[in-house]
């Protein structure tokens, strides 16, 4: 998954608490642990990097403020998810600061590795996609974005969500229904 | 139904993969932690304007206070000196007996709502009309002067 550090949960434990206290350091050992998996989830429920760039950093500043009131340091993960989730879905909707964000993605040497023809179809693909993800409900987009990420449990899902882990499966059953339609020309 | 549902989850973590690529981590990161700092900053210059306003509070209720302390204390004052009654300064009688004009100070009269300097208030009862050749106008003009 992207090289991410698997840190114990002590360790994350330790930073939290560090950070609640008010140590800078702390937290941006925290941003550099969590920044990839927060991207994917952006990623996953707005369908463009730069885009999701702008709603990780709004993401971590609100985590940053409101730390101190994090009662219990190891849900932390859960948490931090929470807002990322709450804030990729406000900026989906207000698709504000369009103009104010920074270019994160594109002049990357992976990105260089693509053909143009395979930059077009993902150009192509992506468009689809954040036009398909604008048709879902947030709970929908929630669920699906957090269903897809790999090492992130469905019990930790439902807590994200504040749901029951039926519930979020149900939603990612209605969002492929409805992402099915949407994107059925994509399909084989 | 499951190879669809495969195709859906194929297809998101594709957009996913071709977009991650793309990210500069340096750049985001370097990104995020201005970001904080500027929220550092905002927050210090808040603290800073909470101070500034609780003190311009606490002064403006001090100065209310003392306000309303001083617009008790006038009232009561004012109250007081009218419990007194007005300070004549003098009082002419006709001859005739039946009018009096009395001239009042008139700071003694400030807080009757009135704007004239000076005032003089005349008093004066109906005029006894006697049997004695005048008339009765003759009697008020004899009070007047």
């Amino acid at each position: 998954m992207n090289g991410i550090p698997k840190e114990n949960a002590g360790d994350i434990e330790r930073l939290v608490e560090a950070s609640q206290a008010g140590d800078r350091g702390s937290f941006d050992g925290l941003v550099a642990l969590y920044q990839r998996r927060a991207m994917q989830v952006a990623v996953r429920m707005l369908g463009d990097a730069d885009e999701a760039a702008e709603a990780v950093q709004n993401g971590f500043v609100k985590a940053y403020l409101s730390i101190s009131r994090l009662r219990e340091p190891k849900r932390f993960e859960s948490w931090f998810f929470r807002i990322i989730a709450n804030t990729a879905i406000s900026q989906r909707r207000a698709g504000k600061n369009r103009t104010e964000k920074i270019k994160i993605a594109g002049d990357c040497e992976n990105k260089k590795a693509f053909s143009p023809e395979d930059r077009e179809a993902g150009k192509e693909l992506k468009e689809a996609i954040q036009h398909a993800m604008l048709k879902l409900s947030k709970k929908q987009a929630q669920a699906i974005a957090l269903f897809g990420i790999k090492d992130l449990p469905q019990d930790e899902v439902a807590e994200i969500m504040g749901c029951s882990a039926k519930a979020v499966r149900w939603h990612v059953f209605k969002a492929r229904q409805k992402l099915k339609v949407l994107l059925k020309d994509y399909l084989e | 139904m499951k190879k669809e549902k495969e195709q859906i989850d194929l297809l998101l973590r594709q957009n996913e993969s071709e977009q991650l690529a793309g990210v500069n981590w340096n750049r985001l990161q370097t990104s995020i932690s201005k970001r904080l700092n500027q929220a550092d900053r905002d927050k210090t210059s808040m603290m800073s304007y909470r101070r500034v306003f609780k003190i311009a509070a606490g002064i403006a209720t001090a100065a209310a206070v003392v306000f309303i302390a001083v617009m008790i204390k006038t009232d009561m004052l004012t109250t007081a000196r009218f419990e007194n009654g007005p300070k004549v300064i003098g009082t002419f009688v006709a001859s005739q007996g039946s009018a009096k004009v009395k001239i009042l100070d008139s700071n003694e009269q400030t807080n009757q709502g009135k704007d004239q300097p000076t005032w003089i208030i005349i008093r004066t009862s109906e005029p006894q009309v006697v049997d004695n050749g005048q008339s009765r106008d003759e009697n008020d003009f004899a009070c007047l002067m």
